[in-house]
């Protein structure tokens, strides 16, 4: 397979964009276009992710361009930081592989009333207590099960199911995008094998890039969005990463097998096989879209499960309950997900299905999916950064939805590979690096937090400046980790 | 002989064998390292035989790691020897193992699925050469 850098061109079209000519390929049908400072356009170069970004621009019915976001990395067939959109009334297609294995694997952010000098003495034990209380890491279920009715149930409709438990509340769902069900769920169309790998992990972590941080709102830079939001400096927040576990690993990967054959019943001609697609009217089509929109209505069940967990983690260190310390839900962001949305091309407004593979939506203020009280704001934007520096909270800009689809950066980026990862930490402790930055750090495994140590990412502030400048989303505040959980 | 190669955000896999069912019983011995890093603590005292049919052989070694996977996270199987005969487009392999124990065979890394992006396998002049990449 191809190795090394891209060397095909790449062409300023401003400062925090540059294009990769629709001619580069014969078959591309639209440019490309990353969004990426000087700087970090010579960091995509090292790898071919501006290669997958051209693959990209071979689908049939994509609209505008194949885009990247300024965390862009090499990928399966889609790359990494990758947002195209399909028109299916020009035989737009729908892609597994612009989804992703993990189906709407998305963060989710919490906020509370403490600040941190008062969490700080009890950091440790907040740690311990989530550790103990969170399943993480490979081959640990949870401790809500579900019966086969109940799986099928939960999947057509997203958290609101958890109502009758008890676990959910109007607000949660109110500040979870979509409120947390796709209408078009198909749950039949999801298979035993999905449904056996998924009944005992709604409500664990996994583990890879999956974490979960305490954090503390370091700065603030738009107090108006920052007031809305409930995030004042010094305030602990809880930022949880996780999506669909193993259902949503076997839906894509059933649907990648249901697809082998179809490019070439419908005469599409495909440059990686990952990029496997069939026309959004399809049999084919439609049949992974109700499975996909189910495991990502499984996916935000997934994220509410943990963030019960979190919630009665931090009520028994504290000796309060969750709604005493005011643990209210910020939002929840998909970022691997295809959905149907309205936007204008040329001057026509059209329903497009805007793939997201490691990209968030960012849908600017007025927008009638932004929920009600963000909406003079924008729609919050949860990035993710690493564990050791920051991540951030960015809200929807008015330009988003012309310039990238509405769509922002989804993290950091990675930088290095696992394995080079792993080799820069030999000999290394990781958590006790972090201890000396104040992070207390809790994981299952030495090669995770080897895996995932700052240094194998990029700066994120330099990927959010990109995003703030390029008017894609805008700062509205920074938050530092103080405590991670990893599998 | 397998090893991992890099790959940006998730792990490559490389096998070298003499023959083909040799190249697929090291590859899923490469997959059982990543689930299991100490996979020489794996006792064999739980057997499975797998049975599979692809006209395309990429496809068969993909379908083939992907049934182990699938063994790993239902049934929390891990297996560390691989027996496997093909036939035509048909495999049948028996494979042994036991129980995952994070304390004994090491916490490994989650694999979501094997991807098709790179998926090949090629003859060479001393063997067959599988490379793919695996979805953390």
């Amino acid at each position: 397979m191809p190795q090394g850098g891209f060397s095909g061109p790449l062409e300023r079209e401003d400062d925090y964009c540059w294009r990769i000519p629709r001619g580069y390929k014969r078959g591309m049908r639209v440019d490309g276009r990353i969004f990426a400072s000087e700087g970090l356009i010579e960091c995509i170069r090292n790898d071919q992710s501006p290669e997958q970004v051209a693959n990209v621009a071979f689908l049939p019915g994509i609209q505008g361009a194949s885009l990247a976001m300024p965390d862009i990395h090499w990928g399966y067939g889609f790359c990494i930081g990758g947002v195209c959109a399909t028109d299916p009334e020009q035989g737009g297609v729908i892609s597994p592989g612009g989804v992703g294995y993990d189906i709407n694997c998305g963060v989710r952010l919490v906020r509370s009333n403490l600040f941190f000098s008062e969490v700080k003495p009890h950091l440790s034990a907040l740690v311990d207590e989530l550790f103990r209380q969170v399943p993480a890491g490979v081959g640990r279920g949870g401790k809500y099960r579900f019966h086969r009715r109940e799986l099928r149930r939960l999947m057509g409709e997203g958290p609101q199911f958890l109502r009758e438990r008890g676990l959910v509340t109007e607000a949660d769902l109110d500040h979870t995008e979509a409120r947390g069900c796709l209408s078009a769920a198909e749950p039949d169309n999801v298979s035993e094998r999905a449904l056996e790998r998924g009944a005992d992990q709604c409500g664990t972590l996994g583990s890879g890039n999956h974490f979960l941080e305490v954090q503390v709102v370091d700065a603030v830079f738009d107090e108006e969005a920052a007031c809305a939001m409930g995030l004042e400096p010094e305030m602990v927040c809880v930022m949880i990463h996780s999506g669909s576990r193993g259902l949503g690993y076997q839906v894509c990967d059933d649907a990648l097998r249901l697809l082998r054959r179809v490019p070439e019943k419908y005469g599409i001609e495909l440059p990686d096989r990952q990029l496997v697609c069939a026309p959004v009217e399809s049999p084919e089509g439609r049949h992974y879209l109700g499975a996909m929109a189910a495991a990502a209505n499984y996916a935000w069940c997934n994220r509410q499960l943990l963030m019960v967990q979190v919630r009665e983690a931090f009520a028994a260190i504290f000796g309060r309950s969750w709604q005493e310390l005011q643990m209210t839900l910020v939002y929840d962001v998909a970022h691997n997900i295809a959905k149907p949305e309205q936007h204008t091309v040329g001057d026509r407004q059209r329903r497009l299905w805007i793939h997201r593979k490691g990209a968030t939506r960012a849908f600017p203020p007025h927008h009638p999916d932004v929920p009600a009280r963000y909406r003079h704001v924008g729609q919050p934007v949860l990035i993710p950064g690493d564990m050791g520096r920051a991540s951030w909270v960015l809200k929807g800009a008015p330009e988003s939805m012309e310039r990238s689809f509405g769509s922002a950066c989804h993290g950091a980026g990675r930088l290095l590979s696992r394995t080079a990862a792993a080799r820069l930490a030999e000999g290394r402790r990781i958590d006790q690096e972090l201890a000396s930055r104040g992070v207390v750090a809790r994981a299952r495994s030495w090669r995770g937090l080897a895996e995932e140590q700052p240094a194998a990412y990029k700066d994120v502030d330099l990927v959010v400046e990109v995003v703030h400048q390029a008017n894609l989303a805008r700062k509205v505040a920074r938050l530092r980790p103080v405590g991670v959980v990893k599998g | 002989m397998f090893e991992i190669f890099e790959h940006t955000a998730d792990q490559g896999l490389r096998v070298r064998a003499p023959s083909v069912p040799e190249l697929f019983q090291d590859a899923a011995r490469g997959l059982s390292s990543l689930l299991a890093p100490n996979l020489d603590q794996v006792r064999l005292l739980q057997e499975r035989t797998i049975s599979l049919d692809s006209n395309d052989r990429e496809y068969l070694l993909l379908d083939w790691l992907q049934e182990l996977l699938y063994a790993f996270e239902t049934e929390r199987l891990v297996f560390a020897d691989f027996q496997v005969v093909l036939l035509d487009s048909s495999l049948r392999a028996t494979c042994r193992g036991e129980q995952f124990d994070a304390e004994r065979h090491g916490a490994g890394t989650e694999v979501k699925a094997i991807t098709y992006h790179g998926l090949t396998i090629r003859r060479q002049c001393d063997g067959w050469l599988a490379e793919l990449i695996v979805d953390i």
